[in-house]
C-alpha cells in the first residue's frame, strides 16, 4: 500500500479520540488565526481557487457556492453542516468524527466567518451517539479555549454551534428536507428556487456544508492551495478523500486516499481483495445511489469527473464491494427496497414509483418475473429519472438503471429460468 | 404580459402567471392534481408535464411550477411528456382501491377523470396496496383513507387556507395519511371543503352519503341565504329533496369556498314542518283563493281606514324581485309603510352603508389584497364566515389585522386584538375620525395611534364592521372614518357585515323613512291595522320580540307570505307559502352591493325516499304531488298584483320602473355579478348613540350572533344541529372569578325576560363586566336578538341537586 | 418508567421553549428526551410535547409520525434495530437477523413476552465496515456472528436485570 499523504485521518489512532491538545499540536486551529487575519471574501476566494469539492455526494465546487452566499445581507444567516449520513455503504463522516473531531469544528468556525453566518447547526443522524458526544466534547473544548463562542481569539468575531440529533429518516440529508426537519416541520424537499442561500432556516440565508467537505477548509487555510492540490493527481479533483470500503473485501475499513486513485488500487491494495479469494464482479463506488462500476471499470481514476464519464458518480466515495457470486438482482432490489423506504412521500414518482419497482425486483428475483415485467422495468426507470421532486429518487435509479444496463443478460437469466440463478 | 407559444398557438398571459395556467387559457387542459387555482402550485403529484423546447428553461418539466417567460415554445403533447403523464396516473393508483362501483366520489371523481386524461387504462401493478384505518371526524365528513392518492390538497385547503389547525399530514414515504390527531370533530368552520378539495373520495359529504348518485341530481348555480356575503353555491336536489350544496366559483366573492353554514344550513328546505299549504282564516285554501282574499282585504282595509292603516314588511331573504313587487303592491295602496327588516339597527345601519359605501365596497376577492384590516364590532365567523376566510389570505400575503371587539373573537390568522366593552366602540370610532385621544384611557391611547399610524401608511387598508354591534351609529361612523383616513394615493374600504342575503337590496327598495319600531308603536295604537309580511317575522326577529308581540296581536289583518314554520306563518289570517331559494330563480344584493341571480334548482313537494321501507309520501291517490303548492313569492305577489307571472317579464317591469336595476334584465346566474350603488331612503330619526352598553345597572347582557344556530334558516336544517349546542353564556376570566362562577359551570340567567339555564363558558380573550350570550334559536335564548341596547342581567351557579 | 417526563425536566423543556423564538425545532428533542425515559411516545407523549412548546398536538403528530426512530407504540426495554441494507446485507445479515428471531423467539416489530426487546429492521446504520452490524438502544454493534449476537443480548439482560432490580 502506498503511503499517502494523511490530511483528515493524520491524527487517527484506533480507538482513540483526538484531543483538542493533539490536534493543536499538529497545527489545529492556526488555520482558523490564518483566516481572521483575512477577509470573508479572501477567504472564500481561496477555497474557490483551491478547487475543494463538496464531499455530500454531488462534488458542487464549495467555493462557488460560499460566493453565491449574501455574506453581506444584514440579519440571521446561518451555517448548517450536514451529518446525516443515511446512505448505505457510506460511514466516512462518522470515522472522521470519531477520529479527530476539532477539524469540523475549526473549519465551521471559519465557514461562519467567511459567511458572516455566525449561528450554526450540526444535524447528526439518531445512530450516531458517539459521535454526538464526541462533538458536544469538542464543542465545549473549542468555547473553553476560546475558538469558539464570543470574540474569536480577539477577533471581535463571535460564532455559535448547536447541535442538532435527529431521530431516523434518509432524506433529511437532502438539504432542503434537513432545513424543514431543523425547524421542526415535516421534512420533505422545498422547491428550489428559492436556494437555501437565499431562503433557508427560518427563511434566512442558509448554507448547507457536509462534514467532510467544511473539515477540509482548516487544513486549505494553513497549508495553502497549493499544496491542497498536490495532494491528488486529477486537476478537477483536487485534495483527498475518504473512502468508506464495505460489502465483500477483506478489509472494510475507511482510508484517506488522494482523488483519483485507480479503481484497482482501491480494491486489491486497501480492500485486500475480496474475501475468499473470490473475483471482483461490481461494486457500488460512492453510496448506494451510484450506478455501479464493474470489473471493465477497474482502471478508471476514482474521481468526480472519470466516474461521470463512464456513467457513474463518485457520490461519498462508500466502495461496496460484490463478488462473482453476488446476484445483482438481490441486490438491487435491497438497494431499491431502502429507497423506497425512505422516500418521504411528497412527490408520486418516488413514492409510488419506488414501490412498483420493489415489486417488480421482487417478482424477478423471486422466479416469477415476465419480459413484460422487464419492459416495465425499463419504463419506470425511463419515467422516474429527473422527474421526481428531489434527487432522492433520482438516486435510487443509479442501481436500477446500471443494472438495466450492465446485467440485463442475468435478469433475463432469472425470467428464463424461473429462479434465481445464483441459488 | 408574457408571450409563449403552447402546442403552436401563441398566448400572452399576465405576469406571474405559470404555464399550466397560460395553457388553461388556450382551453388545453393538462391533468394535474396538486395545482389548484385557488391553493397554488407546489409541484408535488408531477402530472402537469410538458415538454419546453425553447426559452429560458429547456426540457421536460413540470408547468405548474414554471412561470411564463417571452419566448417559450412548449409542447403538451410531446411523447416523453405523454408516457410521464401516464406513469404518474399509474403510481397514484397503486394503492387506490377499486371501489368505483360503491364509492360516494363517483360521478364527480376528479381521479378517474384524471385517469382517463392521463391515459392509464390497464392496471399492471399487481402487490400489496397500502391500507388504513379510518378516523370518525364527526357529523359533516366522511373519511376513507384507503382512497388517498396523496395529493395534498386536503392539508393545504384546510390548514393553509382555511386556517384550520386540528388536520395534519402523518407518516411517511407510501404509507402517509391524513387527518386529525385523534377522532373527532373536525374543528374549522370551513371543514366541508375537504370535500371538494380532495380529488377522490377520501373526504365525502357525510350527511349527502349514499343518497344520490351525483349524475342524478338536479344542480342549478344559487347564491347563499346564509349571511350577507352572497357566496356562489350549487345546490343539488333529486325527488324534491335537496340534499347537498357544493361552492360554485365566483372570483370575486367566495373564490372557490364555502363555509359549513352555507354547505350544510340548505336543509330548512326540507324541514318537516314547512307550512306547504294556503290558509285562509285557519282553513285549508287555494292559492288563488287565499291571493285573492288578500288582495281584497288589503283594499278593503285602505278604502275604510286609508293607506297608513296598511304596513308591507319584507326581509333580508326576501328576493329582489319579491321585494320590487311588494314595494309596488305598497305604492298601489298608497301606504307609506314599506320596510325590509323588522330589526330597526340592522334595518338602519344597512340603508346606511349602502347610501355612503359607493366606491369603497370591497368585494372578498379585493379584501384579500388588503395590506391592513380593521375589523370593529364584527365578529365574522359568525356575521360573515368566508369574510373571515379572505381576511386570512390577506394574512398570508403580509397583512395586519386589527380586531376591537368584546369578543372572544376565533379567526383563522393572526390578529391584535383589543377586547373592549361596546361602549367603548363609539369612542375608538370617534378617535378614528377625529384623531383626538382625549376621551381615550391611557391603556387604550398607545394601541390607538399605532393603528392610526398603521391605517396612515397601509396602501390597501380596510375597515370592517357589523350591523349589530355598531348600530346605524357605528356603521355610520366607520364611514366616516374612512372618508378621514383616505388620502390622495388611496381610498379607505369599509366592508359592512349586514342582516342577511339581500338586506342591501331590501335598503334600496325600502320607501320609508320609518323603523320598525316606531310602526309596532303604530300597530299598538291601533293606526297600523294590517300586516303583510314577506318572508320575515315581526313575532321574533326585532330586537324587542315582547313588545311587538304584544302589539301584534291588535292586528285586524295579518298576511304572510313563508317557507319556514315561524309565528309570522302560524298566526296569518291568511298564509301563502313561498319558496325557498333552492326552489326558484331571483336575485339578490350582496353586502358590497352585487346583484347575483340564482336559478331554480328543484321543484317542491314532499320528497320521495326510495331507501325507506316503501313509505314514500303519495300513500292517497292523487293527480297532484303532495306538498307542491308553494310557488315563489315574486309570482305570487305579481298576481295579487295582476301582472304578468313569468320572471322575464317581471325582471323587465322592475328595470323598467327602476333605472338602477336595469341589469337585472340580462343577469345570469353565471356571472360575478354587477355592483349597484345609488343613494336610498334613510332612516328619519338621527341615529343616536350606538346601541348597546349604556353601562346598566346591574350586569349588562350583550345577545351576539353564532357561527350555527342564530341565522333562522341554518337553525332549520337537521344536519346543522350538532353545531348549535346547548345555551351558553360567555364571561371574562376575572368577571366570572368575581360572580363564583367556573368554565362548564350550570347557571340561571335571569333578565327582564325571564329565567334561562345556561352553561358558563369563560375566555381572557374578551371585554371584562359583561355577559355575552350566542342568540340561538329553539331555545329560551331565543328571545334575546343581537343588535340593540344592553338588558340587564343577573346569574346564578345552579347547585345540581 | 410510566412518567412521561420528570416535572423537572417539564420545567426546563418549557422554559428553554420559552427563550427560542421558533419552538418548533425543538418538537425531535423533546419526543426523544420522552422516548428516553418513557422508552417510548404514548398519545399523552405527543400531548405533552404540545404543551410543553405552545403548539399544537397535530404539529407534533405529523413529525412523530415521520421520523422512524420515534416509537409511537410501545416497544420493550431495548429495541434491537438489525440492519438490513446492503453491506450488511452481503455480507450475512439476513443470517443474523435469523438468528436473532430466533434466540428472541420473535419476529420483526414484536417483543419479548417478559418486555425485554424488541426487534426491528433499520436502514444502513453508518457500520458498514462493521457490517453486518445492529444497534441497541443508542449502541452500534459489528461485525456480528451469531455467538456475538448471543453474548451481547446476554450483557444487555444483565444490565436490565441490574438496573430494574435497582429500581424496584
Ligand atoms: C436524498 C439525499 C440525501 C442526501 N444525504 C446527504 C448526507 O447524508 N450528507 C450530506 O452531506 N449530504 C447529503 N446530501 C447532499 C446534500 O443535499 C447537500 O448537497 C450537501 O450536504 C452539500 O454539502 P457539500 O456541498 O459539502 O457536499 C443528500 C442529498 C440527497 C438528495
Ligand atoms: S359565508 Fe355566508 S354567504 Fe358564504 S357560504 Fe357562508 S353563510 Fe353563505
Ligand atoms: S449497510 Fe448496514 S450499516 Fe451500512
Amino acid at each position: 500500500m502506498t503511503d499517502y499523504t494523511q490530511v483528515l485521518f493524520k491524527n487517527r489512532r484506533p480507538g482513540e479520540t483526538a484531543s483538542l491538545e493533539t490536534y493543536e499540536k499538529t497545527g489545529g486551529y492556526e488555520g482558523l488565526r490564518i483566516a481572521l487575519q483575512k477577509t470573508p471574501g479572501e477567504i472564500c476566494a481561496q477555497v474557490k481557487y483551491s478547487g475543494l469539492r463538496g464531499r455530500g455526494g454531488a462534488g458542487f465546487p464549495t467555493g462557488v457556492k460560499w460566493s453565491f452566499f449574501p455574506a453581506d445581507q444584514p440579519g440571521e444567516k446561518y451555517l448548517v453542516c450536514n451529518g446525516d449520513e443515511m446512505e448505505p455503504g457510506t460511514y466516512k463522516d462518522r470515522q472522521l468524527l470519531l477520529a479527530d473531531p476539532h477539524q469540523l469544528i475549526e473549519g465551521m468556525v471559519i465557514a461562519a466567518y467567511a459567511l458572516q453566518a455566525p449561528v450554526g447547526y450540526i444535524f447528526l443522524r439518531y445512530a450516531y451517539e458517539d459521535c454526538s458526544q464526541v462533538i458536544e466534547r469538542a464543542i465545549a473544548e473549542a468555547e473553553a479555549a476560546g475558538y469558539l463562542g464570543k470574540d474569536i481569539l480577539g477577533s471581535g468575531f463571535s460564532c455559535e454551534l448547536h447541535l442538532h440529533r435527529s431521530a431516523g429518516r434518509y432524506i433529511l440529508g437532502e438539504e432542503t428536507a434537513l432545513i424543514n426537519g431543523l425547524e421542526g416541520r415535516r421534512p420533505n424537499p422545498r422547491s428550489k428556487p428559492p436556494f437555501p442561500a437565499q431562503r433557508g432556516l427560518f427563511g434566512r440565508p442558509t448554507n448547507v456544508n457536509n462534514i467532510e467537505t467544511l473539515a477540509n477548509v482548516p487544513h486549505i487555510m494553513r497549508n495553502g492551495n497549493a499544496w491542497y492540490q498536490q495532494l491528488s493527481a486529477p486537476e478537477s479533483s483536487p485534495g483527498t478523500k475518504l473512502f468508506g470500503l464495505s460489502g465483500h473485501f477483506n478489509r472494510t475499513e475507511c482510508f484517506e486516499l488522494p482523488l483519483g486513485v485507480t479503481l484497482r488500487e482501491v480494491v486489491q491494495e486497501y480492500g485486500g481483495g475480496l474475501r475468499n479469494g473470490k473475483r471482483f464482479k461490481a461494486c457500488l463506488p460512492g453510496g448506494a445511489s451510484s450506478p455501479y462500476m464493474t470489473a471493465e471499470h477497474l482502471d478508471v481514476a476514482m474521481d468526480f469527473n472519470a466516474l461521470e464519464e463512464i456513467g457513474s458518480r463518485l457520490g461519498t466515495a462508500g466502495v461496496t464491494a460484490f463478488d462473482e457470486d453476488t446476484c445483482m438482482v438481490a441486490v438491487t432490489r435491497n438497494i431499491n427496497r431502502f429507497f423506497a423506504r425512505e422516500s418521504c412521500g411528497w412527490c408520486t414518482p418516488c413514492r409510488d414509483g419506488l414501490q412498483t419497482i420493489s415489486w417488480l425486483l421482487d417478482k424477478i428475483e423471486n422466479g416469477q418475473g415476465t419480459e413484460d415485467d422487464l419492459t416495465m422495468l425499463h419504463d419506470q426507470v425511463r419515467n422516474i429519472n429527473g422527474r421526481s421532486f428531489c434527487a432522492l429518487a433520482e438516486g435510487a435509479m443509479g442501481p436500477v438503471e446500471a443494472l438495466l444496463r450492465l446485467f440485463e443478460d442475468e435478469i433475463k437469466e432469472h425470467i428464463r429460468k424461473g429462479k434465481c440463478p445464483f441459488g | 404580459m408574457p408571450k409563449l407559444i403552447i402546442d403552436n398557438r401563441e398566448v400572452t398571459v399576465p405576469e406571474g402567471t405559470n404555464v399550466l395556467e397560460a395553457a388553461q387559457a388556450l382551453d388545453i387542459v393538462i391533468p394535474h392534481f396538486c395545482y389548484h387555482e385557488a391553493l397554488g402550485a407546489v409541484g408535488s403529484c408531477r402530472l402537469c408535464a410538458m415538454n419546453f423546447l425553447e426559452g429560458p428553461v429547456e426540457g421536460l418539466q413540470m408547468a405548474c411550477m414554471i412561470k411564463a417567460e417571452d419566448g417559450m415554445v412548449v409542447s403538451t403533447v410531446d411523447e416523453e411528456a405523454v408516457e410521464l403523464r401516464s406513469h404518474v396516473i399509474e403510481w397514484a393508483m397503486t394503492n387506490h382501491p377499486h371501489d368505483c362501483p360503491v364509492c360516494d366520489e363517483g360521478g364527480e371523481c376528479q381521479l378517474q377523470d384524471m385517469t382517463v386524461a392521463g391515459g392509464h387504462s390497464r392496471r399492471r401493478f399487481h402487490g400489496p396496496k397500502q391500507t388504513y384505518i379510518n378516523q370518525e371526524l364527526g357529523p359533516f365528513i366522511q373519511q376513507e383513507k384507503n382512497r388517498c392518492i396523496t395529493c395534498y390538497r386536503c392539508i393545504r385547503t384546510y390548514r393553509d387556507y382555511c386556517g384550520g389547525t386540528d388536520f395534519g399530514t402523518f407518516g411517511s414515504r407510501n404509507r402517509i395519511c391524513f387527518g386529525r390527531f385523534q377522532d373527532g370533530r373536525l374543528e374549522s368552520p370551513f371543514s366541508g371543503n375537504l370535500v371538494d378539495a380532495c380529488p377522490t373520495g377520501v373526504f365525502t359529504n357525510k350527511v349527502f352519503r349514499f343518497k344520490s348518485r351525483v349524475w342524478d341530481l338536479q344542480e342549478a348555480p344559487s347564491i347563499c341565504p346564509h349571511c350577507s356575503l352572497g357566496c356562489s353555491t350549487i345546490p343539488g336536489g333529486r325527488y324534491r329533496e335537496l340534499q347537498r350544496v357544493k361552492p360554485g366559483i365566483n372570483r370575486e366573492t367566495n373564490g372557490f369556498f364555502i363555509c359549513d353554514r352555507g354547505r350544510f344550513g340548505y336543509d330548512h328546505v326540507n324541514h318537516p314542518e314547512r307550512p306547504r299549504q294556503a290558509r285562509l282564516d285557519g282553513q285549508q285554501a287555494t292559492v288563488d283563493a287565499a291571493l285573492t282574499a288578500a288582495a281584497q282585504r288589503v283594499r278593503q282595509m285602505v278604502e275604510q281606514h286609508g293607506p297608513d292603516s296598511v304596513a308591507f314588511v319584507g326581509s333580508a331573504r326576501t328576493s329582489l324581485e319579491a321585494g320590487a313587487l311588494l314595494a309596488e303592491w305598497a305604492k298601489r295602496t298608497g301606504s307609506p309603510h314599506l320596510l325590509f327588516e323588522t330589526h330597526r339597527e340592522r334595518d338602519r345601519a344597512a340603508r346606511i352603508l349602502v347610501d355612503r359605501l359607493g366606491d369603497r365596497a370591497c368585494s372578498l376577492a379585493e379584501l384579500q389584497q388588503s395590506d391592513l384590516l380593521l375589523l370593529i364590532g364584527t365578529d365574522l365567523i359568525a356575521e360573515g364566515p368566508m369574510a373571515a376566510l379572505a381576511v386570512r389570505q390577506a394574512v398570508r400575503a403580509g397583512a395586519q389585522v386589527v380586531v376591537i371587539d368584546p369578543r372572544p373573537i376565533d379567526l383563522p390568522c393572526s390578529c391584535t386584538h383589543l377586547p373592549v366593552g361596546p361602549e367603548r366602540l363609539p369612542v375608538f370610532l370617534d378617535t378614528l375620525v377625529t384623531r383626538k385621544t382625549e376621551a381615550l384611557t391611557d391603556a387604550e391611547r398607545n394601541p390607538l395611534q399605532a393603528l392610526l399610524e398603521q391605517l396612515d401608511a397601509a396602501k390597501t387598508p380596510a375597515l370592517l364592521g357589523g350591523a349589530d354591534l355598531l348600530g346605524s351609529r357605528g356603521i355610520s361612523r366607520l364611514l366616516d372614518a374612512a372618508v378621514a383616513l383616505d388620502n390622495n394615493e388611496r381610498p379607505v374600504r369599509v366592508v359592512g357585515l349586514l342582516g342577511g342575503a339581500n338586506s342591501y337590496g331590501g335598503a334600496l327598495l325600502t320607501r320609508s323613512p320609518r323603523d320598525f319600531d316606531t310602526l309596532v308603536d303604530d300597530i299598538q295604537e291601533g293606526a297600523i291595522k294590517a300586516l303583510v309580511c314577506l318572508e320575515s317575522d315581526p313575532y321574533r326577529e326585532c330586537f324587542d320580540p315582547a313588545r311587538a308581540q304584544a302589539a301584534l296581536g291588535r292586528l285586524e289583518l295579518l298576511v304572510s307570505f313563508d317557507c319556514t314554520p315561524n309565528l309570522a306563518a302560524q298566526r296569518a289570517d291568511i298564509f301563502l307559502p313561498s319558496r325557498p331559494v333552492a326552489e326558484m330563480a331571483g336575485s339578490f344584493i350582496n353586502n358590497e352591493g352585487r346583484l347575483q341571480a340564482f336559478e331554480q334548482v328543484i321543484e317542491p313537494g314532499i320528497s320521495i325516499r326510495e331507501t325507506s321501507s316503501g313509505d314514500h309520501p303519495p300513500r292517497e291517490f292523487s293527480l297532484e304531488t303532495p306538498g307542491a303548492l308553494p310557488r315563489p313569492a315574486w309570482q305570487m305577489l305579481a298576481q295579487v298584483l295582476d301582472l304578468p307571472g313569468d320572471l322575464p317579464a317581471i325582471r323587465q317591469q322592475i328595470a323598467t320602473a327602476d333605472e338602477r336595476f336595469d341589469a337585472l334584465t340580462s343577469l345570469t346566474a353565471d356571472e360575478t355579478g354587477p355592483r349597484i350603488t345609488d343613494p336610498v331612503v334613510l332612516p328619519d330619526t338621527a341615529p343616536d348613540e350606538l346601541p348597546q352598553c349604556v353601562p346598566g345597572e346591574t350586569l349588562p347582557l350583550l345577545p351576539v350572533q353564532g357561527f350555527a344556530g342564530s341565522d333562522w334558516l341554518a337553525h332549520l336544517s337537521a344536519p346543522l344541529q350538532p353545531l348549535e349546542g346547548e345555551p351558553t353564556i360567555w364571561l371574562h376570566c376575572d368577571l366570572a372569578v368575581r360572580l363564583g362562577l367556573a368554565e362548564q359551570d350550570q347557571a340561571r340567567l335571569t333578565t327582564p325576560l325571564g329565567h334561562c339555564h345556561v352553561t358558563v363558558r369563560t375566555s381572557a380573550r374578551m371585554a371584562d363586566n359583561l355577559v355575552l350570550v350566542p342568540h340561538l334559536w329553539g331555545t329560551a335564548l331565543e328571545g334575546l336578538v343581537p343588535g340593540g341596547r344592553h338588558i340587564d342581567c343577573r346569574l346564578e351557579k345552579e347547585v345540581n341537586l | 418508567m410510566s412518567e412521561l417526563l420528570p416535572q423537572q425536566q417539564i420545567d426546563k423543556l418549557k422554559a428553554h421553549a420559552a427563550e427560542i423564538e421558533h419552538p418548533h425545532e425543538m418538537i425531535v428533542d423533546v419526543l426523544r428526551e420522552i422516548q428516553a425515559h418513557h422508552g417510548w411516545v404514548p398519545d399523552a407523549g405527543v400531548v405533552l410535547t404540545a404543551e410543553i412548546l405552545g403548539i399544537t398536538p397535530v404539529e407534533v403528530e405529523e413529525i412523530a409520525t415521520f421520523y422512524d426512530k420515534i416509537f409511537r407504540q410501545p416497544v420493550g426495554k431495548r429495541v434491537v434495530h438489525i440492519c438490513d441494507s446492503i453491506c450488511c446485507w452481503s455480507t450475512g445479515g439476513e443470517e443474523i437477523a435469523d438468528h436473532l428471531q430466533q434466540t428472541l423467539g420473535i419476529g420483526f416489530g414484536e417483543t419479548t413476552a417478559d418486555g425485554l426487546f424488541t426487534l426491528l429492521p433499520t436502514c444502513c446504520l453508518g457500520a458498514c465496515g462493521d457490517a453486518p452490524a445492529m444497534m441497541i438502544g443508542l449502541t452500534t454493534y459489528g461485525p456480528l456472528t451469531a455467538t456475538k449476537v448471543d453474548e451481547i443480548l446476554a450483557k444487555e439482560r444483565a444490565e436490565l436485570a441490574k438496573t430494574t432490580s435497582g429500581k424496584d
